[in-house]
């Protein structure tokens, strides 16, 4: 579902990314670790076209990004670390507004209410503007868009950071059932309880390269820290 | 999509702070200053109306005298205006609305409103043209300058891009948007103005109201896309949302304060126009050499013998036309190519002065359409050069009239003393004079005089709709 195929991006003299070959299968949740620079956003920011790769190909549904970015963003949903909504529209505009622009103009107000409460977002919320949100709450919307996009591959960059256990719990089991109806989904994370707990499997990346791939249930929690910690050095 | 992301726009718009008092603010100086055009358009008429009934009345009623003398009594010309003045007054204020009209002076128009208010109407009138050609703009820059650079700020850019809108649906949802903002304000203020201008009675100078108003809406409506796609494009291309705000204010200060006076300035300089008093010293001072240095005297007599030859005689006493009477209608003519030469240099000097303003609206959308606004408005120099040229008309005609009746009427005077024994005309002499009327040039003409800054201004939309589209593509996701 998400390709990465000798994947290269540099800036000047900086390589941000030293040729990546990467594969998320629909049901997968690949959780890429790895200190800050390490090329975990860049690889984010390639499969959405945010960057143009210097060289190599990243595709989505087998669609190269490059050539037809409006297309594969069809399939695309896209969580940052911090949703970012329009604050003087209410949590069910938001929402509204980003399904049509995804293209999905078929819902009702009815399907907005649901997918809001789905993701757990309060009832009485829904109505209120986003500029009243917590952070948790603007995640929650995040994923809503999701899916009312029905996206097939899910590309989260730190979408945990910063929210509370319990929030940061309702979040992975959102992640959990998207990718048992078949998402494919790419999480770039520092959390390596989430990643060895949700994750299917793990990448860590170092200096723009991918370093090691594992499957999230050959390892334990200690094994995949001491892993971890070996090539940060 | 398109209309989605407007939707969007629009309501994000009408939400905030910055909405509500920027079009409370608009509102309020729109209606009002259209109410107070409609107002003193309305005075206007009124006396303009009274005051030229009374002017022709009283050339009827001046008394009985002789012809000639009635001729120095002379006439006055009181400009009309057509009720889309009160929307724009253009140059009314300061070219004069009145004409005194007599005998052996051409007279540049009196009555100029400009010379009995203080300096604050340096500033210009407060009227609806005036807000539009200079608010409107500051109330688009106002609501559109966070387009771009704002949702960049606040991350929402990567959000939406992230969604697969292409960057030209997004351009135009957001010109939309803004747009329907805009009318939100606007338009109440126009349904206004259009009731005033219904209440005048359309009385039009020069007729053709419905296209007159469907061109000055065009056109602004033109000016108002302009600044919309260029709000646009350098919010796009502005790296913070204050980095924009600061170019866009600038560049409306350049076009609506710095330009037109520095249009004015920069034609003043290139084509210098006289001084009123040089102009009229140099003109008396032609009148007295003569057209082509043979002075009034020398012609005057030559044109006696040319009568006696012309009647076979050979005595001022056996002339069948009253000397005194042909004489001073040939003194008459002898100025008349004077008078042209001077007034026709000065028109043509303005003329260009205009030309050279309109040119230099390729640096700023408001010159040309100032010029189209006041044009169709009939507030314009070639409206007024018109109303100039027909009181001449009527001027002269008025002298030859009374000339040429005493030269037939008191033509057994002649070898009289004339400082005794003169013809005395009463109201029904006075009365083969016709009253002034106005007859404003052709509709079809005032058009074609805009042609080159309509050009302009399309131009202007063109560019800033290409800027718009090139600065979006290349538009950063990024704030740094």
């Amino acid at each position: 579902m998400l390709e990465a195929i000798d994947l290269k991006k540099t800036y000047g003299d900086y390589q941000a990314l030293k040729g990546l070959n990467l594969r998320v299968n629909g049901g997968d949740i690949y959780c890429l670790l790895g200190a800050n620079g390490a090329g975990k956003t860049t690889t984010i920011n390639l499969f959405l076209n945010f960057v143009t790769p210097t060289s190599g190909v990243a595709r989505v549904n087998g669609i190269d990004v490059n050539a037809d970015p409006l297309q594969t963003k069809r399939y695309l949903a896209y969580i940052p670390e911090q949703v970012m909504l329009y604050g003087n529209l209410t949590g069910m505009e938001n929402l509204e507004y980003f399904a049509r622009l995804g293209g999905h103009d078929e819902y009702s107000a009815d399907d907005y209410r649901g997918f809001l409460r789905r993701v757990g977002l309060q009832e009485d919320a829904a109505g209120r503007r986003v500029k009243t949100y917590s952070k948790g709450m603007r995640q929650k919307v995040g994923v809503a868009i999701a899916l009312a996009k029905q996206a097939r591959a899910l590309l989260l960059d730190e979408p945990t950071s910063g929210l509370d256990p319990k929030a940061s719990n309702e979040f992975s089991e959102l992640l959990v059932q998207l990718k048992s109806e078949g998402a494919a989904i790419l999480m770039a994370t520092h959390d390596l309880f989430r990643a060895k707990e949700t994750g299917t499997r793990i990448g860590i990346m170092r200096g723009g390269q991918l370093v090691q791939e594992l499957s999230t249930d050959e390892v334990s929690h200690a094994d995949l820290e001491r892993i971890y910690l070996e090539h940060m050095h | 999509m398109i209309a989605t992301i407007a939707r969007k726009e629009f309501l994000e718009i009408v939400r905030d702070g910055r909405f509500k008092w920027t079009a409370a603010l608009m509102v309020l100086l729109l209606v009002t200053s259209l109410l107070a055009g409609w107002q003193r358009f309305n005075s206007y008429s009124q006396i303009q109306a009274t005051a030229q009934g009374s002017t022709n009345t009283q050339w009827l009623k001046q008394g009985d005298k002789n012809p000639h003398s009635a001729a120095h009594y002379g006439n006055y010309a009181f400009k009309p205006l057509g009720p889309l003045a009160f929307f724009d007054s253009g140059i009314v204020n300061y070219a004069g609305t009145a004409v005194f009209m007599e005998a052996h002076k051409q007279n540049f128009p009196i009555a100029r409103p400009a010379t009995d208010t203080s300096a604050v109407a340096r500033f210009g009138e407060l009227n609806g043209a005036m807000i539009l050609q200079v608010l409107l703009p500051l109330l688009i820059i106002f609501l559109g300058f966070t387009a771009f650079s704002g949702e960049r700020e606040t991350g929402t850019l990567r959000q939406l891009m992230s969604m697969g809108v292409s960057r030209g649906s997004l351009l135009w949802g957001k010109a939309a948007g803004i747009a329907a903002a805009v009318l939100l304000v606007v338009l109440p203020c126009l349904a206004v103005g259009a009731l005033a201008l219904a209440a005048t009675g359309l009385q039009t100078v020069g007729g053709g109201i419905g296209t007159r108003v469907a061109l000055i809406g065009g056109a602004y409506l033109g000016y108002a896309a302009v600044f919309l796609f260029l709000t646009l494009a350098v919010s796009a291309w502005a790296k913070t949302a204050r980095a924009a705000l600061m170019a866009l204010v600038g560049f409306w200060a350049f076009t609506a304060f710095i330009m037109p006076k520095t249009a004015a300035e920069v034609s003043r300089l290139v084509e210098p126009s006289p001084a009123f008093g040089t102009f009229m010293a140099e003109m008396k001072e032609h009148q007295k050499r003569g057209i082509d240095g043979i002075s009034p005297r020398i012609r005057l007599a030559e044109y006696r013998g040319e009568l006696f030859r012309k009647y076979g005689v050979s005595r001022v006493q056996d002339l069948p036309v009253y000397w005194t009477a042909v004489s001073m209608q040939k003194l008459e003519e002898l100025d008349h190519p004077v008078f042209e030469q001077h007034y026709n240099a000065v028109r043509d000097e303005y003329a260009r002065q205009l030309r050279l303003q309109d040119r230099l609206g390729v640096l700023a959308p408001l010159l040309p359409l100032r010029s189209i606004s006041m044009t169709l408005a009939g507030t314009d120099l070639i409206q007024h050069n018109k109303f100039m040229a027909e009181t001449e008309v009527f001027r002269r005609n008025m002298v030859l009239k009374m000339n040429t009746y005493l030269s037939q009427a008191a033509a057994d005077l002649n070898g009289v003393n004339s400082a005794t024994n003169y013809m005395i005309a009463n109201e029904d002499v006075f009365a083969i004079v016709p009253p002034f009327r106005y007859e404003p040039p052709a509709l079809r003409d005032v058009i074609a005089s805009q042609a080159g800054n309509f050009t302009l201004l399309a131009g202007w939309l063109l560019a800033a709709i290409l800027l718009a589209l090139v600065a979006v593509k290349r538009m950063s996701l990024e704030r740094n």
